[in-house]
């Protein structure tokens, strides 16, 4: 009877999720596909191109997923701590650059990587640690730093380590510190990719097989009762911001010591992967495995929306359009689960009424 | 630094501060209820872009602040719809709202000018010129809207039924108040503040509508709240200052004309006022039922 109550209550909670998704994905495209047809445009065309226009190009698909799934991780593992860490785009800006700075003085690709993340990590620190003792709201603080790293890096590769021959791009990481590409037959996949997963294991292990992951989880579930417990949920939130930072800040030095091998005046390369990153975390339920699934799908409808622009001449800011009413659509659990038991509800008072006619 | 100088970057500072004096007393209102919106750049976004449009087309002042406004207010609304009546996540639907908002500007950038950067000039709110400086009328106007809001919120019996929302609003039911119309309408108010900072953002001081037009203004003026206090008359002291840093960028821009350096200095506002909210800790404490749904027995 227990475990026939238990298996009824899972099959709820995996159909709300299932629901939820579903709902949201299903909202989005219909708010995008109506942005296109009142410009004129033939909305199925566009919501085709946008979702699967980023297949062509399985590669790039996969590894601009490997960027999103670490700004993702960078806003989950402190929403599960209870901060949120908008700041997944500065200290992905910051990462890229350490990155490239150490890959050039070093040589080395695994010294850039860990410059990256402890970079990233620092701004998370910050973020946290004022959060945590100064009452700075983490939004405000997060925007703050985003901003101004983002002009002082363009103002770092325009006036500093431009490169003479291209004055648009930065210095390039020096060929021995590039991750490389793996090859089957015509295929090609960037090692970034697998790495990513491999990442991925990591944060899933820290998050539900380490004392640090439990104390990350229980200060966000309930800080009085981790208190209770002896946990600290102040410092522990800061544990998950130096975390989180880590993630982001590795994020970047993926994309520019695996991927671009410099950094653009306009930071191209890396702009708005932060916010995609809060998409995915969202859609991925915080779960590790989730990110890695959802940042598949966000990087198709990222790529799709510049397939779309380039054949439609359509502002491939629809995706953006598109992740912002997901984002919205996923932030409403509650009414999901109304949903589902209004229709249950509804179900059984069917159920009955048949019974007794 | 000469005197005039100075005066000069006081007058300067007039012109930011009331995009952020507007967007925070509109803020104050919303968290006094106890709904927080973070999507304040997404509705400055939004409502500088529709009355650029208005102003564009028709060349009508009145009734581009106007649609501005309203702008404002239906995002409001819609707002608080997902916050309070399905009990979404409010700072992940303010996040949701802002990336949706940036997505609809470049698209309707593209549509109506065929620009994907910034839209040709629009008609202008007129400026009364004060030591060689344009002055817009909307500053005085800001500050007496703060005023008014602090009287609506700590003087009149509406105002302590908001408040009652945000701070415990159990009680407000007992006392007969509909927390969660009160919620609504507070958020539909303080939007359509923030509504009119977008179109004093497009139509007054920028003078067109821009991609990039907010640039981060909202998150200032949500940091303007908590340093605040909570408070719109010290709000309007908040938004001097940080208008101040942004005034001190635009000086600075001007003196060096040096297209490099100018990324630096546009980095004062951002740095200025994480150094402020780092050094003053907030007196004021957050209303006690800031962003939890209320949930009605």
């Amino acid at each position: 009877m227990r475990s026939e109550k238990l298996a009824s209550w899972r099959l709820i909670e995996y159909t709300t999720i299932a629901v939820e998704i579903t709902g949201s994905i299903a909202l989005g495209l219909v708010v995008a596909g109506s942005i296109l047809a009142l410009l004129g445009y033939d909305p199925a065309r566009g919501i085709f191109l946008l979702v699967f226009g980023g297949l062509r190009n399985p590669d790039y698909l996969l590894s601009r997923a490997a960027f999103i799934a670490m700004t993702a991780l960078a806003f989950s593992i402190p929403l599960l701590a209870g901060v949120f860490n908008i700041g997944g785009e500065g200290q992905m800006y910051l990462g890229g650059l350490a990155a490239l700075l150490a890959a050039v003085y070093s040589g080395n690709a695994a010294v850039a990587i860990l410059a990256g993340g402890l970079a990233g990590a620092a701004l998370g620190l910050i973020i946290g640690a004022l959060k945590a003792y100064r009452d700075v709201n983490e939004v405000v603080s997060a925007i703050m730093l985003n901003l101004t790293l983002f002009y002082v890096i363009v103002y770092a590769i325009t006036a500093e380590l431009y490169d003479p021959v291209a004055p648009h791009e930065s210095i390039k990481v020096p060929k021995g510190a590039r991750l490389g590409v793996i090859r089957f037959g015509g295929l090609k996949l960037h090692i970034i990719f697998p790495l990513m997963l491999a990442l991925v294991a990591v944060a899933y292990y820290l998050l539900y097989h380490t004392k640090l992951g439990y104390e990350i989880r229980a200060s966000g579930f309930s800080p009085k009762a981790a208190r209770y417990a002896g946990i600290d949920p102040k410092k522990t939130s800061v544990y998950s911001m130096v975390i989180g930072g880590f993630f982001a800040g590795v994020g970047g030095a993926l994309n520019v010591v695996g991927f671009t091998y410099y950094i653009d005046n306009l930071l191209t390369c890396m702009y708005g992967m932060g916010f995609t990153g809060i998409g995915v975390a969202l859609m991925g339920r915080n779960n590790p495995i989730g990110v890695a699934l959802a940042s598949i799908f966000f990087s198709m409808l990222v790529l799709g929306g510049s397939r779309m622009q380039m054949l439609m001449r359509v502002p491939k800011e629809v995706a953006d359009t598109l992740s912002g009413v997901i984002i919205v659509a996923l932030s409403l659990p509650y009414a999901y689960r109304m949903l589902i038991s209004y229709i249950r509800i509804r179900r059984m008072v069917g159920v009955g009424a048949e019974q007794h006619s | 630094m000469e005197l005039s100088s100075i005066v000069s970057l006081f007058i300067l500072a007039l012109s930011p501060m009331v995009p952020l004096l507007l967007g925070s007393v509109g803020e104050i209102i919303i968290e006094k209820a106890g709904v927080v919106n973070i999507g304040i750049e997404g509705v400055f976004l939004l409502s500088a872009l529709t009355s650029a449009m208005v102003s564009f087309f028709t060349g009508s002042l009145p009734l581009a602040i106007f649609v501005g406004v309203i702008t404002g207010l239906g995002v409001g609304a819609i707002f608080a719809v997902i916050g309070v009546y399905l009990r979404g996540d409010q700072i992940v639907a303010g996040v949701g709202i802002n990336l949706l908002a940036y997505g609809i500007g470049v698209i309707a950038l593209f549509k109506t000018w065929n620009v994907f950067g910034a839209s040709p000039p629009v008609a202008t709110i007129p400026k009364w010129v004060v030591a060689g400086h344009g002055v817009s009328p909307m500053a005085p106007i800001s500050v007496i809207i703060a005023v008014l809001a602090w009287f609506f919120l700590f003087r009149t019996n509406t105002g302590l039924k908001l408040r009652a929302c945000g701070e415990e609003p159990r009680a407000a039911e007992a006392m007969g108040v509909n927390v969660m119309r009160m919620r609504l309408l507070a958020t539909m108010l303080g939007s359509s503040l923030m509504g009119l900072a977008g179109a004093y953002l497009s139509i007054d001081w920028v003078g067109q509508f821009t991609r990039q037009i907010t640039a981060g203004r909202g998150f200032i003026a949500l940091a303007n709240v908590a340093f605040s206090g909570w408070n719109p008359i010290t709000a309007i002291v908040g938004a001097f200052i940080f208008g101040f840093f942004e005034a001190l960028a635009i000086y600075l821009s001007i003196s060096y004309a040096q297209p490099t350096l100018g990324y630096v200095f546009r980095t004062i506002p951002y740095i200025g006022t994480l150094l402020v909210v780092m050094i003053f800790r907030s007196r004021g404490r957050a209303p006690a039922a800031l962003a939890k749904p209320y949930i009605k027995e």
